[in-house]
């Protein structure tokens, strides 16, 4: 007698299992649906396509395909190498890492508290995360590297959070209203510290209070990388466990699933890429919305789509950054405002629609 | 006469004439204190003498007199109209929501008047007349807003979601200002110091274009008190006592945008007050709308005034905007309200 999962020929037909071949008890297998499967790999082509426009695009100079190519592979004129590589490249790989970032961290935090509108930028990680980030910028005696202290400040916004509303996953909007209360509080005290140092401080800090992805820091970016594939794997990992979560706790515990140890590791790695993502770009926290919203209409009803909402945060981050370039050129609008005004709305017909309020 | 009299009633008079009284004399001693306190070189010492001096005609003391008349009592009195405006808003806004949370500065109504406001400086908009009026608009503007997509879609009756809708609206409009000031460096240079919410280097000019709308305001609060506690009870209640509820909620949101419209031309966007305030009153007065607001009149100004005190002392010899401290005051207030049992959770 085996089970479906054992024997996946057995079960619909849209589903596929890929599993390492470890046995019977292999300790990463996956559920792929075919649909999330489709969706995937549109995203995945969008996201190239977006990222090759945006490459070709700009106010520096004016490059053809052929020319814009030539200097991404190293052998075109210095000054088309520069633009591309040294200039545009970086702030395209920054802009798909953070967007893949916060849209993770947006899809697993809204799994485990079963609504919506329950992003990271809400429940104050994204303040808490500036607020710190920006102490040690400006240099407030701690001198902590900026992705260490915006790690830092998205915990101790988290911990606040959810330890002021009660235990984690609270049904309904009270823990929301808190998250409010507290990331009005660390934007009061970024505020505060900016009005305490001088211009040139508060100049370096300004990327960190709008959202930006103009000229982020290396290493930033590097250790954001570093943590966003063994997130996502976590993701993956998670992903069974949470869609039995967002029916009951009743139901997730009577099929084996140690559902506040699931909740507590997609939070950490929840706030583990809030934080490093605020420490390249600054609280672009809207993404966290936008990105999930994008992938569940593209996925399978009923899944968690990890996979599609990192990559649908990439491409939403990579085209709002694009639109900020070009939209007022040559101003340009920092990637947080323009994601900002793309995601209000949408949060608003979330919250106002009665069809669309449910859990994710 | 009747009517006076009708609007002036409490429940327990003499209770609330005393919590009156010694909350009036606090004031005034933080009053006080806000005109010997500052962050320049004049110390209290040199303040009071430089007080004691005004009175005659001769003074010894011209730079503390400077300070202390063209200074000092400038930002007093914007902190007491401020203050008193925004209490008085948000305890309005509460009753008439009939939500312990509704804050104008949380719901959009600040925010829908500093868009305006922004606005009317890109348009090239100057005079300070102007800009009341175009910030009451604004504010009128983003209170209709919340309060129509609450009604439309029903979650009128659930006071977090509209906290939450009031929010999301707030940074809707914050961001749109943040895109005008980005495209146009002049508005930016005007309006930086403005928008952070600060009494620092206003005038008492400021404030002259503002009292007729608040006088009107004052006026239709102290008609609407009655009608208010009548819709306390429910509105078949308030219909049978011969009250028209739609008229009177109308009302008071055109009183709301009148104060906070005319309280954020004055000092900028000022959050929390309006949700700090009416909290305490209640909590010293109870439930009472008329007690409420007598109360919110001069603990709206305490709050505002010591907060700007504040403002002035922590970082001598810069300031702290005073919008920053309303949030550190105000963002526990507004959790410890959300813990609390009595909201209707969903």
């Amino acid at each position: 007698m085996t089970s479906p999962v054992d024997t996946p020929n057995a079960v619909r037909q849209d589903k596929y299992y890929l599993a390492l071949p470890l046995g019977q008890r292999a300790p990463l297998r996956v559920i792929v649906d075919k649909r999330n499967l489709l969706a995937n790999l549109l995203l995945s082509g969008l996201l190239i396509l977006l990222a090759g426009v945006a490459l070709n695009t700009g106010s520096a100079a004016s490059l053809s395909l052929p020319a814009t190519l030539r200097a991404l592979l190293g052998d075109g004129s210095p000054l088309d190498t520069f633009v591309i590589q040294e200039l545009r490249l970086p702030r395209i790989v920054a802009g798909v890492v953070t967007g893949g970032a916060f849209a993770l961290a947006g899809c697993l935090m809204q799994t485990v508290a079963r609504n919506r509108l329950a992003t990271p930028g809400i429940v104050g990680l994204d303040n808490g995360a500036t607020a710190f980030a920006v102490a040690s910028v400006v240099g407030t005696g701690i001198s902590l590297a900026p992705p260490a202290m915006a790690l830092t400040g998205a915990a101790v916004a988290a911990a606040l959070t959810f330890g002021l509303t009660g235990r984690i996953g609270v049904r309904g909007y009270r823990f929301l209203v808190a998250g409010i209360g507290v990331g009005a509080v660390f934007g009061a005290i970024t505020q505060l510290m900016l009005t305490r140092v001088s211009i040139d401080a508060a100049n370096a800090a300004y990327p960190w209070t709008v959202g930006s992805l103009n000229a982020r820091p290396d290493h930033a970016v590097l250790s954001l990388s570093l943590a966003l594939l063994p997130a996502l794997l976590a993701g993956i990992w998670l992903t069974r466990s949470l869609t039995v979560l967002r029916l009951s706790d009743a139901v997730a515990i009577s099929l084996g699933i140690a559902a506040g140890r699931c909740r507590m590791a997609a939070l950490s790695v929840a706030v583990i890429l809030t934080g490093l993502a605020v420490a390249v770009a600054g609280p672009v926290g809207m993404v966290a919305l936008i990105g999930p919203e994008f992938a569940r209409q593209l996925s399978a009803k009923n899944t968690v789509p990890v996979v599609g909402a990192t990559l649908a945060g990439a491409v939403v981050m990579v085209a709002a950054d694009l639109l900020g370039r070009v939209l007022l050129a040559p101003i340009e609008i920092p990637v947080g405002i323009v994601t900002a005004l793309i995601g209000s709305p949408l949060l608003l017909w979330i919250l106002l629609n009665p069809n669309a309020r449910t859990a994710p | 006469m009747r009517v006076l009299t009708h609007c002036l009633s409490f429940g327990k008079p003499r209770s609330l004439i005393g919590l009156w009284l010694g909350l009036s004399g606090l004031l005034i001693a933080i009053a006080l204190l806000s005109l010997l306190y500052g962050a320049g070189d004049v110390g209290p010492a040199r303040a009071w003498q430089a007080l004691q001096d005004l009175g005659a005609a001769a003074s010894y003391d011209s730079e503390a007199r400077f300070v202390i008349a063209e200074l000092r009592a400038p930002r007093l009195w914007i902190g007491l109209v401020v203050g008193a405006a925004l209490g008085i808003a948000g305890a309005l806004l509460q009753a008439v929501t009939r939500n312990p949370l509704a804050e104008p500065g949380l719901l959009g109504v600040s925010a829908g008047a500093a868009f305006a406001v922004t606005l009317a400086i890109l348009w090239g908009a100057d005079t300070a007349t102007l800009r009341v009026s175009v910030a009451q608009l604004g504010a009128l503007g983003g209170c209709l807003c919340v309060l129509a997509a609450a009604r439309l879609q029903g979650i009128g009756n659930d006071p977090v979601r509209l906290i939450l809708a009031g929010a999301i609206l707030s940074g809707l409009l914050h961001s749109l200002s943040s895109l005008i000031l980005l495209y146009d460096q002049y508005t930016a240079d005007e309006i930086r110091f403005w928008v952070v919410g600060s009494l620092a280097g206003r005038q008492l000019d400021d404030l002259a274009p503002l009292f007729p709308s608040l006088g009107v305001a004052a006026l239709l609060t102290i008609l609407l008190a009655r009608p208010l506690a009548a819709l306390a009870l429910g509105e078949h209640v308030a219909i049978g006592l011969g009250h028209h509820p739609r008229v009177v909620r109308l009302l008071v949101i055109v009183v709301v945008a009148l104060l906070v419209g005319g309280a954020t031309a004055a000092a900028g966007p000022i959050a929390f007050v309006g949700l700090v305030v009416p909290f305490a009153a209640r909590a010293l007065a109870g439930p009472d709308i008329r007690r409420t607001l007598w109360l919110c009149l001069p603990l709206g100004p305490i709050v505002v005034v010591s907060a700007d005190i504040v403002s002035r002392l922590v970082v001598p010899p810069s300031e702290l905007p005073l919008g920053v401290l309303t949030a550190l005051i105000g963002a526990p207030v507004l959790i410890g309200v959300v813990r609390g049992r009595r909201l209707p959770t969903f």
